[in-house]
């Protein structure tokens, strides 16, 4: 069974990011797995209109206003009329959301539901609760979320907190992880096993790593973008006492923001140029080669749902050192990291662990590139993702998909699988909220007539629908699966 | 993958991570029954439901894993890259080997909260023990009494009895019912009258620290001078502690330093708000100065290190009589300021209309009474607020104000009183209430009367209406700081802090790299 799919995000290509790319690689992986797969986004500078991408992917760039860092306006109607249009043309079954950020995402969600379509929804970031701009975002995500069919999360971290953000249920949110392409995160010196290969055996010939001496340099690569959530506080603070305690060691610091500046005060002030590289900010392509230049991977971030560039650097080798927040305790091994508090004296601590582990050769970070390529593969996401799509559609049963579990206390709700009807969608969105269940109401109410007048005016059998790019055809599916394996 | 034996293993066998960013590996408390501040996965979204009883979880995986045969298949499926490995070993049976543990493990294999372990379990299983249990809720709450609340909220009603005072004051101005010259030196007695007890307690302050005079002395003298032009030194204060301890190098330094090192001292200390590098820094020019005793000796009265304490008490009595010397300068300078003042300000919002007047009055006034620095001036928040943002809004309420009023003189004498107003009295009230917490509750009383009798006075005139105005003013802020007190109180079960791991990391930084 095989799905026509739209991924829909403010954030994608040309603009450099985690999220882009995990669309990128997760939709591209869904048409290898024979899906129809096709992004919605906004008109970036220059690009405008219909695009396609490698693997017959084609992208809509819809014109739209931006409002700040490529996230559009909240028009919450004024998108109805050309997604309508879009969903139509590419005979769509399921809406893809990505990025809690994207109000082009939750309206999209909002629309397709007006419109009778399976909604899924994916989330990347964790938020907090406190503040006025996070109640905001919150109060958005529950009136996107109110009536999805199944979110998606990056992190059990990033599960719990957006249960608790749009009041979900449990059941409905899967954890499905981020991935790397391993192939473009090798260590320096990588010979591909080959097929045979069994670990620990005789025909293992591949030279024992280098083994680090007691006086060799060891280097610490940090790279993030330079904001105080990225931790650069506690970088700052730390650099200098890594270095006095730890001989022979040397940083390598890429990427730029605000707080580049301080850090530079405090090479100035401490007189650490020699020992301190800093690249500025390094395009995606050239992290591998920033990485494989270190033996250590610090990453001092304050906040985190998933991390994915911890496992790019344990797939290319190096031992990680990272702060113990959010959702990164559950992305990596611990014979592949060292975890710290995010306390200046901890993180000192645990990076002259770090370092003393490798000057001991205890660590065998020559393995990690094979350990991270079987944990974590897009094709692996893509097929969990299929699962979702394959619940939500009833393809796979209800029982099946969320399970029946007869002594469980929150088995009582029968809402998972979501009808269309729009009294039974007024109900979910009017317990948002003393105010907002009325006004998320209203809202959809007017999306419905909106919807209605569309129908009119618009009418389907006017829309044309597009060619779908050639699928792959059987053998070539069979030949990239026997290749995979 | 939990496989095979750990050499053989491209993996280890996964370790269960404490996910908590900042708590380390302290073992679980035993929870037996549902913990009333701990959310359970179904009251994110069943409002209702915090008191259910929580079901054994050996019960549910069981069901669990009858119903979902396929499933585990799907994990299987995604081992696939091991078993690829695998399938090209020619050794058959310790694949069938490797398998079977694998399985076997496998099955017993309990969840665990990591991501990069292929579990038998769907995406979307929710592990009754493990969600959520990070999650605190209301951590840092700490409940409210109700008379410390109604005490602290004394502050805020002195503060707007005064504005109500002052406001009340004008608008007798205006209509001629008082006249400002009367306003103007009942007020100017009553700062004066202020003054001099603030001075008496800064002098008995003294008395009862002698070793540390002179660090003292310097610091309060110089905030008290300071004071009376840019109204409020809130470290003016705090300082002393740190001129006591530093108080030997004073000493030493003070028995030669003559008039010019004198004022040197103080203005620095001064300028820099009396903050402790300020002293510190003072402390240093000082002995800095003793080094180099010729060129300052010459001046000052030369005197013995055994007389040193006695002759820092008169010196210091000197230094005293020489703030209050500046602090009546000062005052002169402000009053002949503002007389030269008041016919620019007479006539500078004279073109704009009444009601323009009027509204903006009001929102300065308000602007005052929400932005004022209601705190006790101690601790780090002290000026959490500009202090001066408050001060600027009623000063600038007043210009406009002036500009209804008829003569200069008018002008001049609420000027002034504004001055006194908003700018000295906050100073006295936060001392008073840091000297006699009975001398605070009076002047609240008072206050408070006043206001209400000015109010009445005001909308219908006669004493008559004032002693009602008085009357009624103290039972409604009476009732005001009950009610709200109250309020606040009973509003505090709605209070719902959520605190878990996705909340951003509070970096702990020893030394900062300003």
């Amino acid at each position: 069974m095989t799905y026509n799919i739209a991924m829909v995000s403010d954030f994608f290509f040309p603009q450099p990011g985690g999220i882009e790319s995990h669309i990128y690689q997760l939709s591209s992986k869904l048409i290898d797995r024979g899906h129809k797969v096709i992004v919605i986004t906004h008109a970036y500078k220059g690009r405008t209109g219909v695009r396609y991408l490698t693997n017959g992917l084609k992208i809509y760039h819809v014109p739209f206003f931006i409002i700040h860092r490529e996230a559009t306006f909240p028009t919450v109607f004024s998108f109805f009329p050309i997604f309508r249009n879009i969903i139509i043309r590419e005979e769509i079954e399921i809406v893809h959301g990505h990025a809690s950020l994207s109000s082009f995402c939750h309206e999209a969600i909002l629309h397709a539901r007006t419109m009778g379509i399976r909604t899924v929804f994916t989330d990347h970031s964790l938020f907090g609760f406190a503040d006025a701009a996070s109640i905001l975002t919150n109060k958005m995500l529950k009136f996107a979320l109110s009536d999805i069919d199944h979110v998606i999360c990056v992190s059990h971290t990033c599960k719990e907190n957006t249960v608790l953000r749009a009041s979900l249920d449990p059941l409905m949110v899967s954890v499905i992880p981020n991935a790397v392409v391993a192939e473009n995160f090798c260590p320096r010196s990588y010979t591909p096993r080959a097929l045979d290969y069994i670990p620990g055996s005789p025909a293992d010939t591949r030279p024992s790593p280098v083994p680090i001496g007691p006086d060799d340099t060891i280097t610490i690569v940090v790279i993030s973008r330079l904001f105080y959530n990225k931790g650069t506080d506690l970088l700052i603070a730390a650099i200098p006492r890594i270095l006095a305690s730890n001989p022979n060691t040397r940083f390598i610091i890429a990427g730029s923001g605000p707080k580049a500046i301080d850090l530079e005060q405090m090479l100035e002030r401490n007189v650490l140029q020699d020992k301190v590289e800093m690249l500025g900010s390094v395009r995606h392509e050239e992290v591998r080669n920033v990485m494989v230049r270190g033996h250590i991977y610090l990453h001092p971030s304050l906040t985190e749902a998933f991390g994915t560039v911890i496992v790019e650097a344990a797939s290319c080798g190096l031992y990680v050192v990272c702060t113990r927040v959010g959702g990164i305790p559950e992305v990596l091994p611990q014979h592949m990291t060292t975890f710290a508090k995010p306390e200046e004296d901890d993180l000192v601590v645990a990076t002259s662990k770090a370092i003393a582990a490798l000057r001991s050769n205890k660590v065998r970070t020559d393995r990690f590139h094979d350990q991270v390529k079987m944990m974590y593969s897009w094709r692996d996401v893509a097929q969990r993702t299929e699962r979702v799509y394959q619940g939500i559609t009833g393809d796979i049963s209800a029982e099946e998909f969320y399970g029946y579990y007869p002594g469980q206390a929150w088995d009582g709700s029968g809402d998972r699988v979501r009808s269309f009807a729009l009294i039974d969608r007024l109900k979910r969105y009017y317990g948002c909220g003393v105010w907002a269940g009325k006004l998320f109401c209203l809202c959809v109410v007017i999306d419905f007539l909106i919807y209605v007048f569309l129908e009119m005016w618009f009418p389907r059998a006017n829309i044309d629908i597009a060619r779908s790019w050639p699928k792959k055809r059987a053998e070539d599916q069979a030949g990239l699966e026997g290749a995979a394996q | 993958m939990n496989s095979p034996p750990s050499s053989l293993s491209p993996i280890p066998p996964p370790i269960p991570v404490n996910t908590h960013p900042n708590r380390s590996n302290a073992p679980e408390p035993e929870r037996t029954l549902p913990d009333p501040n701990r959310l359970a996965p179904e009251d994110a979204y069943f409002a209702h439901s915090i008191s259910r009883i929580r079901s054994a979880p050996a019960h549910y995986e069981d069901n669990f894993r009858a119903l979902n045969g396929d499933v585990r298949a799907t994990g299987m499926a995604a081992l696939r890259p091991e078993t690829a490995l695998l399938r090209a070993n020619p050794n058959h049976k310790d694949v069938r080997r490797l398998r079977g543990t694998s399985g076997r493990r496998r099955r017993k294999g309990a969840w665990k909260k990591l991501l990069w372990v292929k579990q038998s379990y769907p995406d979307n299983y929710t592990d009754t023990e493990t969600f959520l249990d990070h999650l605190q809720r209301n951590p840092r709450v700490r409940p409210y009494d109700f008379w410390p609340l109604v005490a602290d909220s004394t502050v805020i009603v002195q503060h707007v009895c005064s504005v109500v005072i002052f406001v009340c004051c004008f608008i007798g101005i205006v209509q001629d019912r008082v006249s400002p010259v009367s306003i103007v030196c009942w007020g100017s007695v009553g700062t004066a009258m202020g003054w001099t007890l603030w001075d008496n307690w800064i002098w008995r302050e003294h008395e009862e620290t002698p070793q540390a005079t002179d660090g003292t002395a310097g610091v309060d003298d110089g905030s008290s001078s300071s004071s009376m032009i840019s109204a409020a030194n809130p470290h003016g204060n705090h300082a002393q502690p740190n001129g006591s301890t530093t108080s030997p190098i004073h000493g030493l330094g003070l028995t030669m330093s003559g008039n010019e090192s004198r004022e040197h001292l103080s203005r620095q200390s001064t300028d820099l708000g009396g903050s402790s590098e300020a002293v510190r820094d003072a402390a240093t020019q000082n002995t800095a100065l003793s080094a180099s005793p010729t060129t300052i000796l010459g001046s000052s009265e030369a005197s013995l290190l055994p007389e040193a304490s006695r002759s820092s008490l008169f010196s210091s009595h000197k230094s005293r009589n020489r703030q209050r010397l500046s602090t009546v300068k000062s005052a002169f300078l402000i009053y002949f300021a503002l007389l030269g003042l008041s016919p620019i300000l007479k006539s500078l919002t004279k073109s704009t209309a009444s009601d323009s007047i009027w509204a903006m009055s009001c929102w300065l006034l308000i602007t005052n009474i929400f932005s004022f620095d209601y705190g006790s001036g101690e601790g780090a928040d002290a000026t959490k607020f500009p202090a001066s943002l408050s001060t600027n809004a009623a000063v600038m309420a007043s210009t406009v104000l002036a500009s209804r009023l008829p003569t200069t003189t008018h002008v001049f004498s609420l000027m002034l009183f504004s001055m006194e107003v908003f700018g000295l009295f906050p100073i006295f009230r936060r001392q008073l209430r840091q000297k006699s917490w009975t001398g605070h509750a009076l002047l609240t009383f008072a206050l408070v009367v006043v206001a209400g009798g000015a109010v009445g006075v005001t909308l219908s005139g006669g004493w008559a209406s004032a002693i009602i105005g008085s009357v009624l003013g103290s039972i409604l802020a009476a009732l005001a700081m009950g009610g709200c007190s109250w309020w606040l109180i009973s509003l505090q079960k709605y209070k719902n802090v959520v605190i878990g791991p996705w909340d951003p990391a509070r970096p702990i930084i020893r030394r900062h790299w300003k």
